[in-house]
């Protein structure tokens, strides 16, 4: 019987913070190797944590957007092994009060991810591996993690690219960048045991070790082949997952409260509000009957596309003001509102523009309004393609290349955008379709 | 006047120059007070370290072979505030390895008592006693963990001053156990204490468990003051000779007019395990950074691989630094963890408040060290278990981060005896004033007065 996939996930993210966790060297520099460090940061004797408030507030706000329970207080542990990237042979991390617990994300449909808990904890330094040894740079040595624990909801690649997504975007709202660092522990059961590929770096490779173990996974169940409890590794090169050797369970760590931090309240840290995008891709769309898909395009990972989108959805089309926000993008260069309302203005009468259009508003010459676009006439243009082209409705299984050569011959008809031609067939199609079962 | 006001208005300064260094070197090849002694100008009142807190550039190696030419990048934060206030170092004090020890028998050299070198000087800051007990203007920066500051001072005839836990910045002080470390000072006079005190304490941007005690002091009533209690299980522990002083001291208390009342604490026999159990825990890890990689002395090719690397330079430690980091690991492991660790967290609490009862009616006085002060090679033979029993009467102050302080009141056969006087949290001065007004009333023995005019 074929079980239902359960991916959960260890997150770890970089929080962009000037300093350190727990010293006042600078967290990001370009400098050279070992120059942000100092007797903290490198474990020196002697030398105590001092905790940075400004890892914590923003740890608070990710746990306040992902509608995690806060803690009142927080606290910290060590964590003891032995490494030589790790300068005082434990590293501080959070066990039994993290800054929160539970929570989730909604996906498309009605699926949630619950969360499990968040917390923060130290980076240890990076080891650069050479043929015959080893370099250690302590520049990274305490720099602030934050790690997202899920509970095994995620049902599938699909639904993980979806949650991942969701995740850089509510993350890139509050400020940080997933990839900047991002590693994770991916969990995948469903065929069996519970396995766990561990230190996977960066999405594509999540993904693409998911994708992969749960194809291992199926064919061993097809041979008969019982999947146990095992971690394994991920080899970018070769696109596979690895067996590892057993991981010591977290208790094996012999785990103590961290006495020289105490606890913390955090109870008047302030949070950042959060921005849920797709959520409002969805809720624009639906007020101006409009494609979510490409609001969304737009604003999950762009601050001044959203702000453009709020600003103007009110005066001009939605569609008008994506467009432009698009060629905008494009064009690569910012333009003022003032400028942008001049693009926008362009495209809802010329629905045509280019890098030459753009460039003449930056500079501020006057543009030559074309011809009136009778947006009417491209959805009746549409329409009588769809009644007189009846085989390709029956083509049609979601493919849009099927249309393409209709959205060619309106754009050349009436010089419009394809683009635009494509957001309306989008809409109408499902109108008509509807209109035929009638 | 105390004797820093004092050492400033000598009309002639004490000659601090090389007959002072000589007579010193001479005097610490036979006590070993010293690990390291530095010239002074004789313009500036001197102090001492204890060789597990850092000064800048000056070897520190809190006794142990795995440190050993280790300079500190920085100061400590009590040695800077000493400094800044025109303090002179004078040298870093002898100890317990890393303060592991009752006796100061821990170290590469055996420290021995001023009073009579076959004897003790006590542990772990052994050094800072000894020296305390030879100069005539000096004091102490010590520390306490389990009782490292009362068992020298009362063994060597001085005042040993713990204050109540996070009064005294750790920054810069190499740890042992973080929860129950504290920084305090030794002196011949509650006077000297004071003074230093006022400068070393307070809140400090390095070390985020220090606090303002003096913000938090806890209003005292008259008879918190004047009342002092003594716990009826410590009588069990004590030698037959110690009793018998002690009951002297007592007699003399009441002369003076205190209230003395008896209290059970039927905790105290659990004080020493449960101290044990958190200190080798918290220093199991604290000793885990020392892997000869990036500080002290490399006695190891890079070429080794990790594992081989660091447990070759691991094997540096001393033997009881071995015993505590195996025990400490241990009960910190998963199978045992809530069994040992766990529990000693919950007993912890409950001495805390169980103390702290009795604290608030007054104080609790017992003799500083339930034996009078043995012979090296008695203490030599004990075993580790019984070495830890001797701890009994320190300990509980200590894991419950009451003030304390350690003060003279006997000699037997020439050797000193300490009492100590046990304080609610933030009350810190109130021992101060204690011993002062006992100070009128005793006269102190030193068999040295290096530095004298």
């Amino acid at each position: 019987m074929m079980q239902a996939i359960k991916i959960g996930l260890e997150i770890h993210v970089a929080i962009p913070t000037k300093t350190k966790l727990f010293c006042a060297c600078a967290a990001y520099n370009e400098q050279e190797p070992n120059m942000s460090v100092c007797p903290i940061c490198m474990g020196f004797p002697g030398s105590k944590p001092m905790l940075n408030a400004k890892a914590l507030e923003i740890a608070k706000s990710v746990a306040n957007a992902l509608h995690s329970d806060m803690a009142k207080t927080v606290s910290f542990e060590r964590k003891v092994y032995f490494y030589p990237d790790l300068p005082k042979s434990f590293q501080i991390t959070q066990l039994s009060n993290p800054v929160s617990k539970g929570g989730f994300i909604e996906l498309q449909g009605q699926n949630k991810v619950r969360i499990r808990r968040i917390q923060i904890e130290e980076d240890p330094a990076k080891i650069l591996r050479e043929e015959d040894y080893s370099l250690i740079d302590f520049n990274r040595s305490g720099r602030p993690l934050l790690e997202i624990v899920t509970e095994p909801d995620i049902s599938g690649i699909e639904d993980l690219k979806e949650f991942m997504g969701e995740m850089k975007s509510i993350l890139y709202y509050l400020g940080i960048d997933i990839n900047a660092e991002l590693k994770a522990d991916v969990n995948i059961s469903g065929q069996g045991e519970r396995v766990e590929v561990k230190n996977v770096t960066g999405m594509k490779n999540m993904i693409n070790a998911a994708l992969f173990e749960i194809k291992r996974q199926e064919a061993a169940r097809n041979s008969g082949t019982a999947i146990s409890k095992e971690t394994r590794s991920y080899d970018e090169a070769k696109m596979a997952t690895m067996p590892m050797r057993e991981k010591e369970s977290d208790e094996e760590y012999g785990i103590i409260y961290e006495p020289d931090l105490g606890e913390y309240s955090i109870e008047s840290i302030p949070v950042l509000e959060p921005v849920y995008a797709s959520r409002i891709a969805k809720e624009l769309a639906a007020k101006h009957s409009a494609s979510e898909k490409l609001i969304m395009e737009q604003i999950m990972f762009d601050k001044n596309a959203l702000q453009l989108i709020n600003k103007f959805a009110g005066m001009y089309k939605i569609n008008t003001v994506v467009s432009a926000i698009e060629a905008l993008k494009k064009y690569n260069k910012v333009l003022d509102n003032a400028k942008f309302e001049s693009l926008l203005m362009a495209i809802s009468k010329n629905m045509f523009v280019s890098g030459k259009t753009i460039e003449a508003i930056e500079q501020g010459k006057a543009i030559e309004a074309g011809p009136e676009i009778d947006e009417s006439l491209i959805d009746s243009a549409i329409n009588s393609m769809l009644s007189e082209n009846k085989g390709l409705l029956r083509d049609y299984g979601g493919n849009p290349k099927v249309f393409n050569f209709v959205i060619g011959q309106i754009a050349k008809k009436y010089n419009a955008s394809p683009r635009y031609i494509s957001t309306r067939l989008n809409i109408l199609l499902p109108k008509f379709v509807a209109g035929k079962e009638d | 006047m105390n004797s820093i006001e004092e050492f400033y208005s000598l009309d002639k300064k004490p000659d601090y120059a090389e007959a002072f260094l000589e007579d010193l070197s001479e005097l610490n090849s036979r006590l070993n007070a010293f690990l390291n002694i530095s010239k002074i100008s004789g313009q500036n009142y001197p102090f001492s370290v204890k060789d597990n807190i850092c000064v800048k550039n000056v070897e520190t190696t809190a006794s142990s072979k795995i440190l050993r030419a280790y300079l500190p990048p920085f100061n400590a934060t009590v040695v800077e505030r000493m400094l800044s206030k025109n303090f002179d170092f004078l040298g870093k004090t002898n100890m317990d390895e890393f303060g592991f020890g009752t006796f100061g028998l821990n170290s590469d050299r055996v420290p021995r008592n001023p009073f009579n070198e076959d004897y003790v000087a006590g542990g772990s800051s052994s050094g800072a006693a000894i020296a305390t007990a030879v100069l005539k203007y000096h004091i102490a920066i010590a520390e306490s963990t389990g009782g490292s500051i009362s068992a020298p001072s009362a063994f060597c005839g001085v005042v040993g001053f713990t204050p109540t836990y996070g009064a005294v910045s750790r920054h810069g002080l190499i740890d042992y156990a973080n929860s129950l470390d504290k920084i305090g000072l030794m002196s011949r006079s509650a006077k000297d204490i004071r003074h230093v005190f006022d400068i070393i304490k307070g809140p400090d941007n390095y070390d985020s468990t220090c606090i303002d005690i003096g913000k938090r002091k806890i209003p005292e009533s008259e008879t918190q003051k004047n009342t002092i209690f003594l716990i009826n299980q410590i009588n069990g522990f004590l030698d037959e000779d110690v009793k018998s002083h002690f009951s002297g001291l007592v007699s003399k208390l009441e002369n003076m007019g205190f209230a003395i009342k008896t209290i059970d604490f039927s905790l105290l026999d659990k004080a020493i395990p449960t101290y044990y159990i958190i200190s080798m825990a918290e220093a199991s890890t604290n000793l885990a950074r020392y892997t000869g990689f990036k500080y002290g002395s490399k006695n190891n090719e890079f070429s080794h691989d990790y594992n081989s690397f660091f447990t070759e330079s691991r094997s540096n430690f001393g033997t009881e630094a071995k015993r505590r980091i195996i025990l400490g690991t241990f009960v910190r492991g998963a199978s045992v963890k809530s069994r040992y660790y766990g529990k000693a967290l919950k007993v912890r609490g409950l001495l805390i408040s169980k103390m702290k009862e009795i604290l608030k009616q007054g104080f609790i006085l017992s003799p500083t060290m339930p034996i009078l002060t043995p012979k090296i090679e008695d203490a030599n033979s004990l075993t580790p278990m019984q070495n830890y029993g001797l701890d009994i009467l320190t300990i509980p102050p200590n894991l419950s981060g009451f003030p304390h302080v350690s003060f003279p009141y006997d000699y037997d056969k020439g050797l000193p005896m300490g009492a100590q006087l046990i304080s609610d949290h933030f009350n810190d001065y109130s021992l101060l004033d204690f011993v002062e007004n006992w100070e009128n009333a005793f006269e102190y023995k030193f068999k040295y007065n290096l530095g004298s005019v």
